[in-house]
């Protein structure tokens, strides 16, 4: 139940991954059916995937009639022209600066409202929370048509900024629901403590109480991420100009071709190229991202 | 210090409640508005007709389909992902003395059960379609391959297999945030509880139910809410896999897909903001429900 | 963090100031003045529409299987008569949800390409009063021809289809023929016989089983496609008077004989195993390529199949389409009687803020000249007359071709469709569960009546009559 306070990069120590002992004979025994299970949900969850990739190297006609061997000529024109027809590049670029913009912003906001309603009393309070956590439950298409005026009217309509602060308005509900049980259960003497030295509120907040959050805000920073990253009807409504399309729209738009022109191996080249480079960046990050989700469970 | 607080507090929610009220309560408000008028979305004219969006919403089959539909994906996608997720989060811990130190290899499973999650829904779901093909599919393909062929199916395409086909796609997709995410709280229950557990005698589910599940219940309800919240959705996943979309005959149809073909395709943007009221509300009384239970019983539990 | 502030606040102004125009916006928007003042000029000769020729113009395509090249080819024709004019092109997808906040707000663009799945629902629009009447674009001179009017340069049924309570709204650009799609060389091969009667058929289908091949398979995941020959065959049987009951939701429409006899032809296509398996559950583009490897026989398609097939077909192949056989001996209309329509809607809308250059363009696209090279480009009819003379046709192409003449005035299309989208769906919803021997002729007429009965009394439907 120790929290370190001061040092915000400290960051917890992970979990060991093994035992350093040598393995006595009983318990390779006992953990046999364990990694069977382990390992068949592995595959349950890599095969769909790796097949997809293996899919985009091969022709059309070996995907129809063969789907289940290996390519005879592994087809690199099929990325060629998955990256060249739906400009996968360019909707990375743009996907990366608006959810980048965005959880940066929801980030924010999100934990500034959940730390002030978590831990000031004041009247309307309780209003405000339930105000934001109901807008969680709402469907989001039927909102598209008036929002587009709202967006129209402040001329931010096709926009980075645009989508970027609507992206963080759809967030912040989420984020406030989450961090809001979670700055509850902060211990409320370091802040006491702090206050007690002279900090400001917002020198509390952003020295002591943030970084004992760190750990929450990485898990819902990871749930805003994947959310927004995952974005589609929003940018569809609220993002016309093909330049400034993000990626989930140029996978629609490459998939809707695909169901004219039967282009199964572009479409697979396409769904492996807007693919990697998030497993990649998942796979760099991973510790520090369970480091953070594993301490955020230490309360 | 009081005046530093209301300052602070201005500055910490004025700006988010700015951009609340802007973006999501006007539009919705206005929508609230449109679900009682027979505004068709193409033009600027709406006429106000009271109750009677409302009213035609029992007698429509289709929505009816989507309701039941919807509360099955709502029961039977959290229970089932988070079952999957705790049963795998514990099993990464059985490795080790006192029940709660990491297989070997947990790193690697961790990384690829999330792989999923990484992925958009309609990637996802474009991906199970090929899966699911009944003639080429890699399901049918491994069933006749293990020698049960007898088995092999047109998932999609059966009324009964069907909903299940789309419930088990949005559990695939889900469970490795889970895994990660129980196996996170599940690393953060003191060692000593365990090592107690186990010299008290108790046995792996022993275990399980009496330190591993009162202590990660604070995450488990929040997994129900997110997941509650995806399993009414599901609009992306049926709308690319299904026949139809909705089908074979309503089987995998869903409110939100309902709503759209109103919305979109038949110019019925008021009745389809009636249906969104009424989901809204729905969501709202079960997450207000599942809340308060979850409340009481943590405050039972401490 | 300043910056962030500084544009939030800045944001809270001006919204604060826009809230109230909103709520005008969505559902009260004023339409007093005329948003095409200033965008017209002198109507001559040369310039019968009255382009004013430096007003912008914004065209969206949709970009489907045709692509959008052909668009951008009568643009160019466009900006070499009026130098100019500046051109926004937009080629998408979902048409419907890019445009349906413009109509609303009153800013269209000058023409629309209203296709694709994701399109909006033209009788809505019309309803609605967003789209142009069309009737001076149809009376004015051809573009190539000034000699006779645009609407006599138009395939039979043209004008037709795009006309709601007796006024043009929309202008069609393909020419679209619905039949059973088969491989010469397979049929040569294996000495099979096109069949012209339905008992031919089933005698046919049953050679083709013992053979090997599956002798049908349909895009089962969209059960509108094994609809079109069903209801084609009823219409063959009850003639135009069953096409035209349906279509006005007249009483029992739906349990007229010919519908149910053709149900049943179906129903026992089905029954005695002449469908593929699994093609209830495969989509359009697996299924067709089921059918092109020669794992069945007969595809039920409308004309677009061959260029949308284009890659995966083997070399060789020689796709052809046949009409619908016949049910009966004493049917109304002849065996070669086929379903056509024209689609690729393209419409004006009514608050355009160029609706000159708007139908100039369409006077400039439905040429001969473009549609020729249309044509040859997608490999599909255009629906203006003789746009296919003088080319060398792809085997399905010119069978194509051939049914239109051999059809003659005999060809017929079912408006329900566009009429009663929700109508559509039911009629989609029954005939998968009839091929899939869930249901029988009689419950799906049962059922199928009962959608239509429930659309003729709901007053909030708008009506159309033929």
């Amino acid at each position: 139940m120790t929290l370190s306070v001061s040092p915000p990069r400290s960051s917890p120590s992970p979990p060991a991954p093994a035992d350093d002992r040598p393995a006595r004979a009983p318990r390779s025994v006992r953990t046999l059916p364990v990694h069977v299970a382990m390992l068949a949900w592995s595959v349950v969850t890599a095969l769909p995937l790796l097949w997809a990739v293996v899919s985009s190297f091969k022709t059309d006609d070996e995907i129809l009639n063969h789907p289940w061997s290996l390519p005879s000529t592994p087809q690199p024109g099929n990325w060629a022209r998955a990256w060249t027809e739906a400009s996968i590049g360019r909707y990375f670029f743009n996907s990366l600066v608006v959810v980048g913009g965005a959880l940066a912003l929801t980030m924010l906001l999100g934990s500034l409202v959940a730390y002030a309603l978590a831990r000031y009393e004041f009247r309307g309070n309780r209003i405000i929370y339930y105000t934001f956590v109901a807008a969680m439950f709402f469907p989001v298409f039927l909102a598209l048509v008036p929002l587009f005026f709202v967006v129209q009217q402040l001329g931010l309509l096709g926009t980075y900024q645009g989508l970027i602060l609507v992206y963080a308005a759809y967030a912040v509900p989420f984020t406030v629901f989450f961090l809001h049980a979670f700055f509850r259960s902060l211990p409320a003497e370091v802040a006491e403590a702090a206050f007690l030295d002279g900090c400001s509120h917002g020198a509390v907040f952003f020295r002591v109480m943030l970084p004992m959050a760190r750990p929450g805000l990485v898990a819902v920073g990871i749930f805003n991420f994947l959310g927004l990253w995952n974005q589609y009807l929003l940018p569809l409504v609220l993002n016309p100009d093909p330049d400034r399309y993000v990626l989930a729209q140029g996978l629609a738009a490459l998939s809707v071709s695909q169901g004219y022109r039967s282009d199964w191996s572009g479409l697979f080249a396409g769904l492996t190229i807007a693919m990697l480079p998030v497993l990649i960046a998942y796979v760099a990050f991973q510790r520090h991202i369970r480091a953070g989700m594993t301490a955020g469970a230490v309360k | 210090m009081r005046h530093g607080r209301w300052r602070f507090l201005a500055g910490a929610l004025i700006p988010a409640l700015v951009l609340h009220v802007v973006f999501v309560l006007s539009p919705y408000a206005q929508a609230f508005y449109l679900s009682l008028t027979d505004w068709t979305g193409v033009a600027g004219e709406a006429h106000f007709v009271g109750a009677d969006n409302y009213r035609r919403l029992a007698g429509d089959s289709l929505f009816v389909d989507a309701v039941r539909n919807n509360a099955l994906l709502l029961v039977v996608v959290p229970l089932v992902t988070i079952a999957i997720g705790l049963f795998l989060a514990s099993m990464l811990h059985l490795g080790g003395r006192g029940g709660r130190r990491a297989v070997a290899g947990s790193g690697a499973y961790q990384i690829i059960y999330f792989f999923p999650q990484l992925l958009s829904l309609v990637v996802v779901a474009v991906l199970w379609s090929f899966v699911y093909n009944p003639n080429t599919g890699l399901l049918n393909g491994a069933l006749r391959a293990l020698g049960l062929g007898g088995m092999a199916a047109s998932w999609l395409a059966s009324p009964s297999l069907a909903l299940p086909a789309v419930m088990a796609v949005l559990v695939w997709s889900s469970v490795g945030f889970y895994v990660v995410l129980f196996s996170a709280a599940i690393d953060g229950i003191p060692v000593e509880l365990f090592e107690a557990a186990v010299l008290d005698g108790a046995g792996g589910w022993a275990t399980f139910r009496n330190v591993t599940l009162p202590l990660v219940r604070d995450t488990v309800q929040v997994a129900f809410v997110y997941l509650g919240i995806a399993a009414l959705d599901a609009f992306a996943v049926v709308q690319v896999m299904t026949v139809g979309p909705g089908g074979p005959d309503g089987a995998t149809e869903v409110i939100g897909l309902s709503l759209y073909r109103n919305a979109f395709q038949y110019g019925k943007f008021g009745y389809a903001s009636a249906m969104g009221v009424a989901l809204f509300f729905a969501t709202l009384t079960l997450a207000v429900f599942a809340l308060r239970g979850g409340r009481r019983s943590t405050v039972e539990a401490s | 963090m300043s910056p962030t502030r500084r544009t939030l606040i800045r944001t809270a102004l001006t919204a604060g100031a826009a809230v109230p125009l909103l709520s005008a916006c969505v559902t009260g928007g004023s339409d007093d003045d005329d948003p095409a003042a200033g965008n017209t000029g002198a109507k001559s000769a040369d310039n019968p529409l009255g382009v004013k020729a430096d007003a912008p113009l914004e065209v969206v395509i949709f970009k489907g299987g045709y692509g959008d090249e052909y668009a951008k080819h009568a643009e160019t024709l466009y900006t070499q008569k009026y130098a100019g004019a500046k051109i926004d092109h937009k080629g998408l997808q979902k048409v419907g949800v890019a445009l349906q906040p413009r109509f609303v707000a009153n800013t269209p663009p000058d023409v629309v390409d209203n296709t694709g799945a994701d399109r909006l629902d033209i009788a809505v629009l019309v309803g609605a009063k967003q789209v142009s009447d069309l009737t001076t674009l149809l009376d004015a001179p051809a573009f190539d021809d000034p000699s006779k009017k645009l609407r006599d340069t138009l395939l039979p049924g043209v004008v037709d289809d795009g006309t709601f309570d007796k006024v043009p709204r929309t202008l069609n650009f393909t020419y679209t023929v619905w039949g059973l799609w088969y491989s010469k060389k397979l049929f040569a091969a294996k000495g099979w016989a096109y069949p012209k009667t339905w008992d031919d058929m089933l005698a046919l289908c049953a050679t083709i089983k013992a053979a090997g091949i599956a002798p049908w398979t349909y895009q089962g995941k969209y059960p509108e496609y094994i609809n079109d020959p069903l209801l084609s065959m009823a219409a063959k049987t009850g003639g135009l008077e069953l096409v035209k009951a349906v279509d006005n939701l007249e009483p029992n429409a739906w349990k007229a004989p010919g519908l149910v006899s053709a149900a049943e032809a179906f129903a026992e296509l089905a029954a005695k195993g002449y469908i593929m398996g699994g093609s209830e559950a495969l989509s359009h583009t697996e299924a067709q390529a089921a059918w092109c490897q020669g794992k069945a026989a007969f595809i039920p398609c409308g004309s677009w199949l061959e260029s949308e097939q284009k890659g995966v077909t083997p070399d060789g192949f020689d796709m052809v389409m046949g009409p619908v056989p016949s049910r009966t001996a004493s049917d109304r209309l002849k065996q070669t009687a086929v379903q056509a329509a024209s689609s690729e809607s393209f419409l004006v809308p009514a608050k355009a803020k160029n609706p000159a250059g708007g139908m100039e363009y369409l006077r400039i696209l439905f040429s001969k000249q473009s549609a020729k090279a249309f044509a040859e480009s997608a490999g599909t009819l255009p629906a203006v007359a003789g746009a296919t003379d003088g080319l060398t046709l792809s085997s399905g192409l010119s069978s194509v071709r051939d049914a239109v003449q051999a059809a003659g005035p005999e060809t017929f299309t079912y408006r329900f469709r566009t009429w009663y989208a929700p109508l559509a769906k039911a009629v989609d919803d029954a005939t998968g569960e009839l091929v899939n021997k869930r249901i029988t002729a009689a419950q799906w007429s049962e059922r199928i009546q009962k959608a239509a009965d429930g659309i003729a009394k709901d007053s909030s439907v708008q009506k159309y009559t033929r």
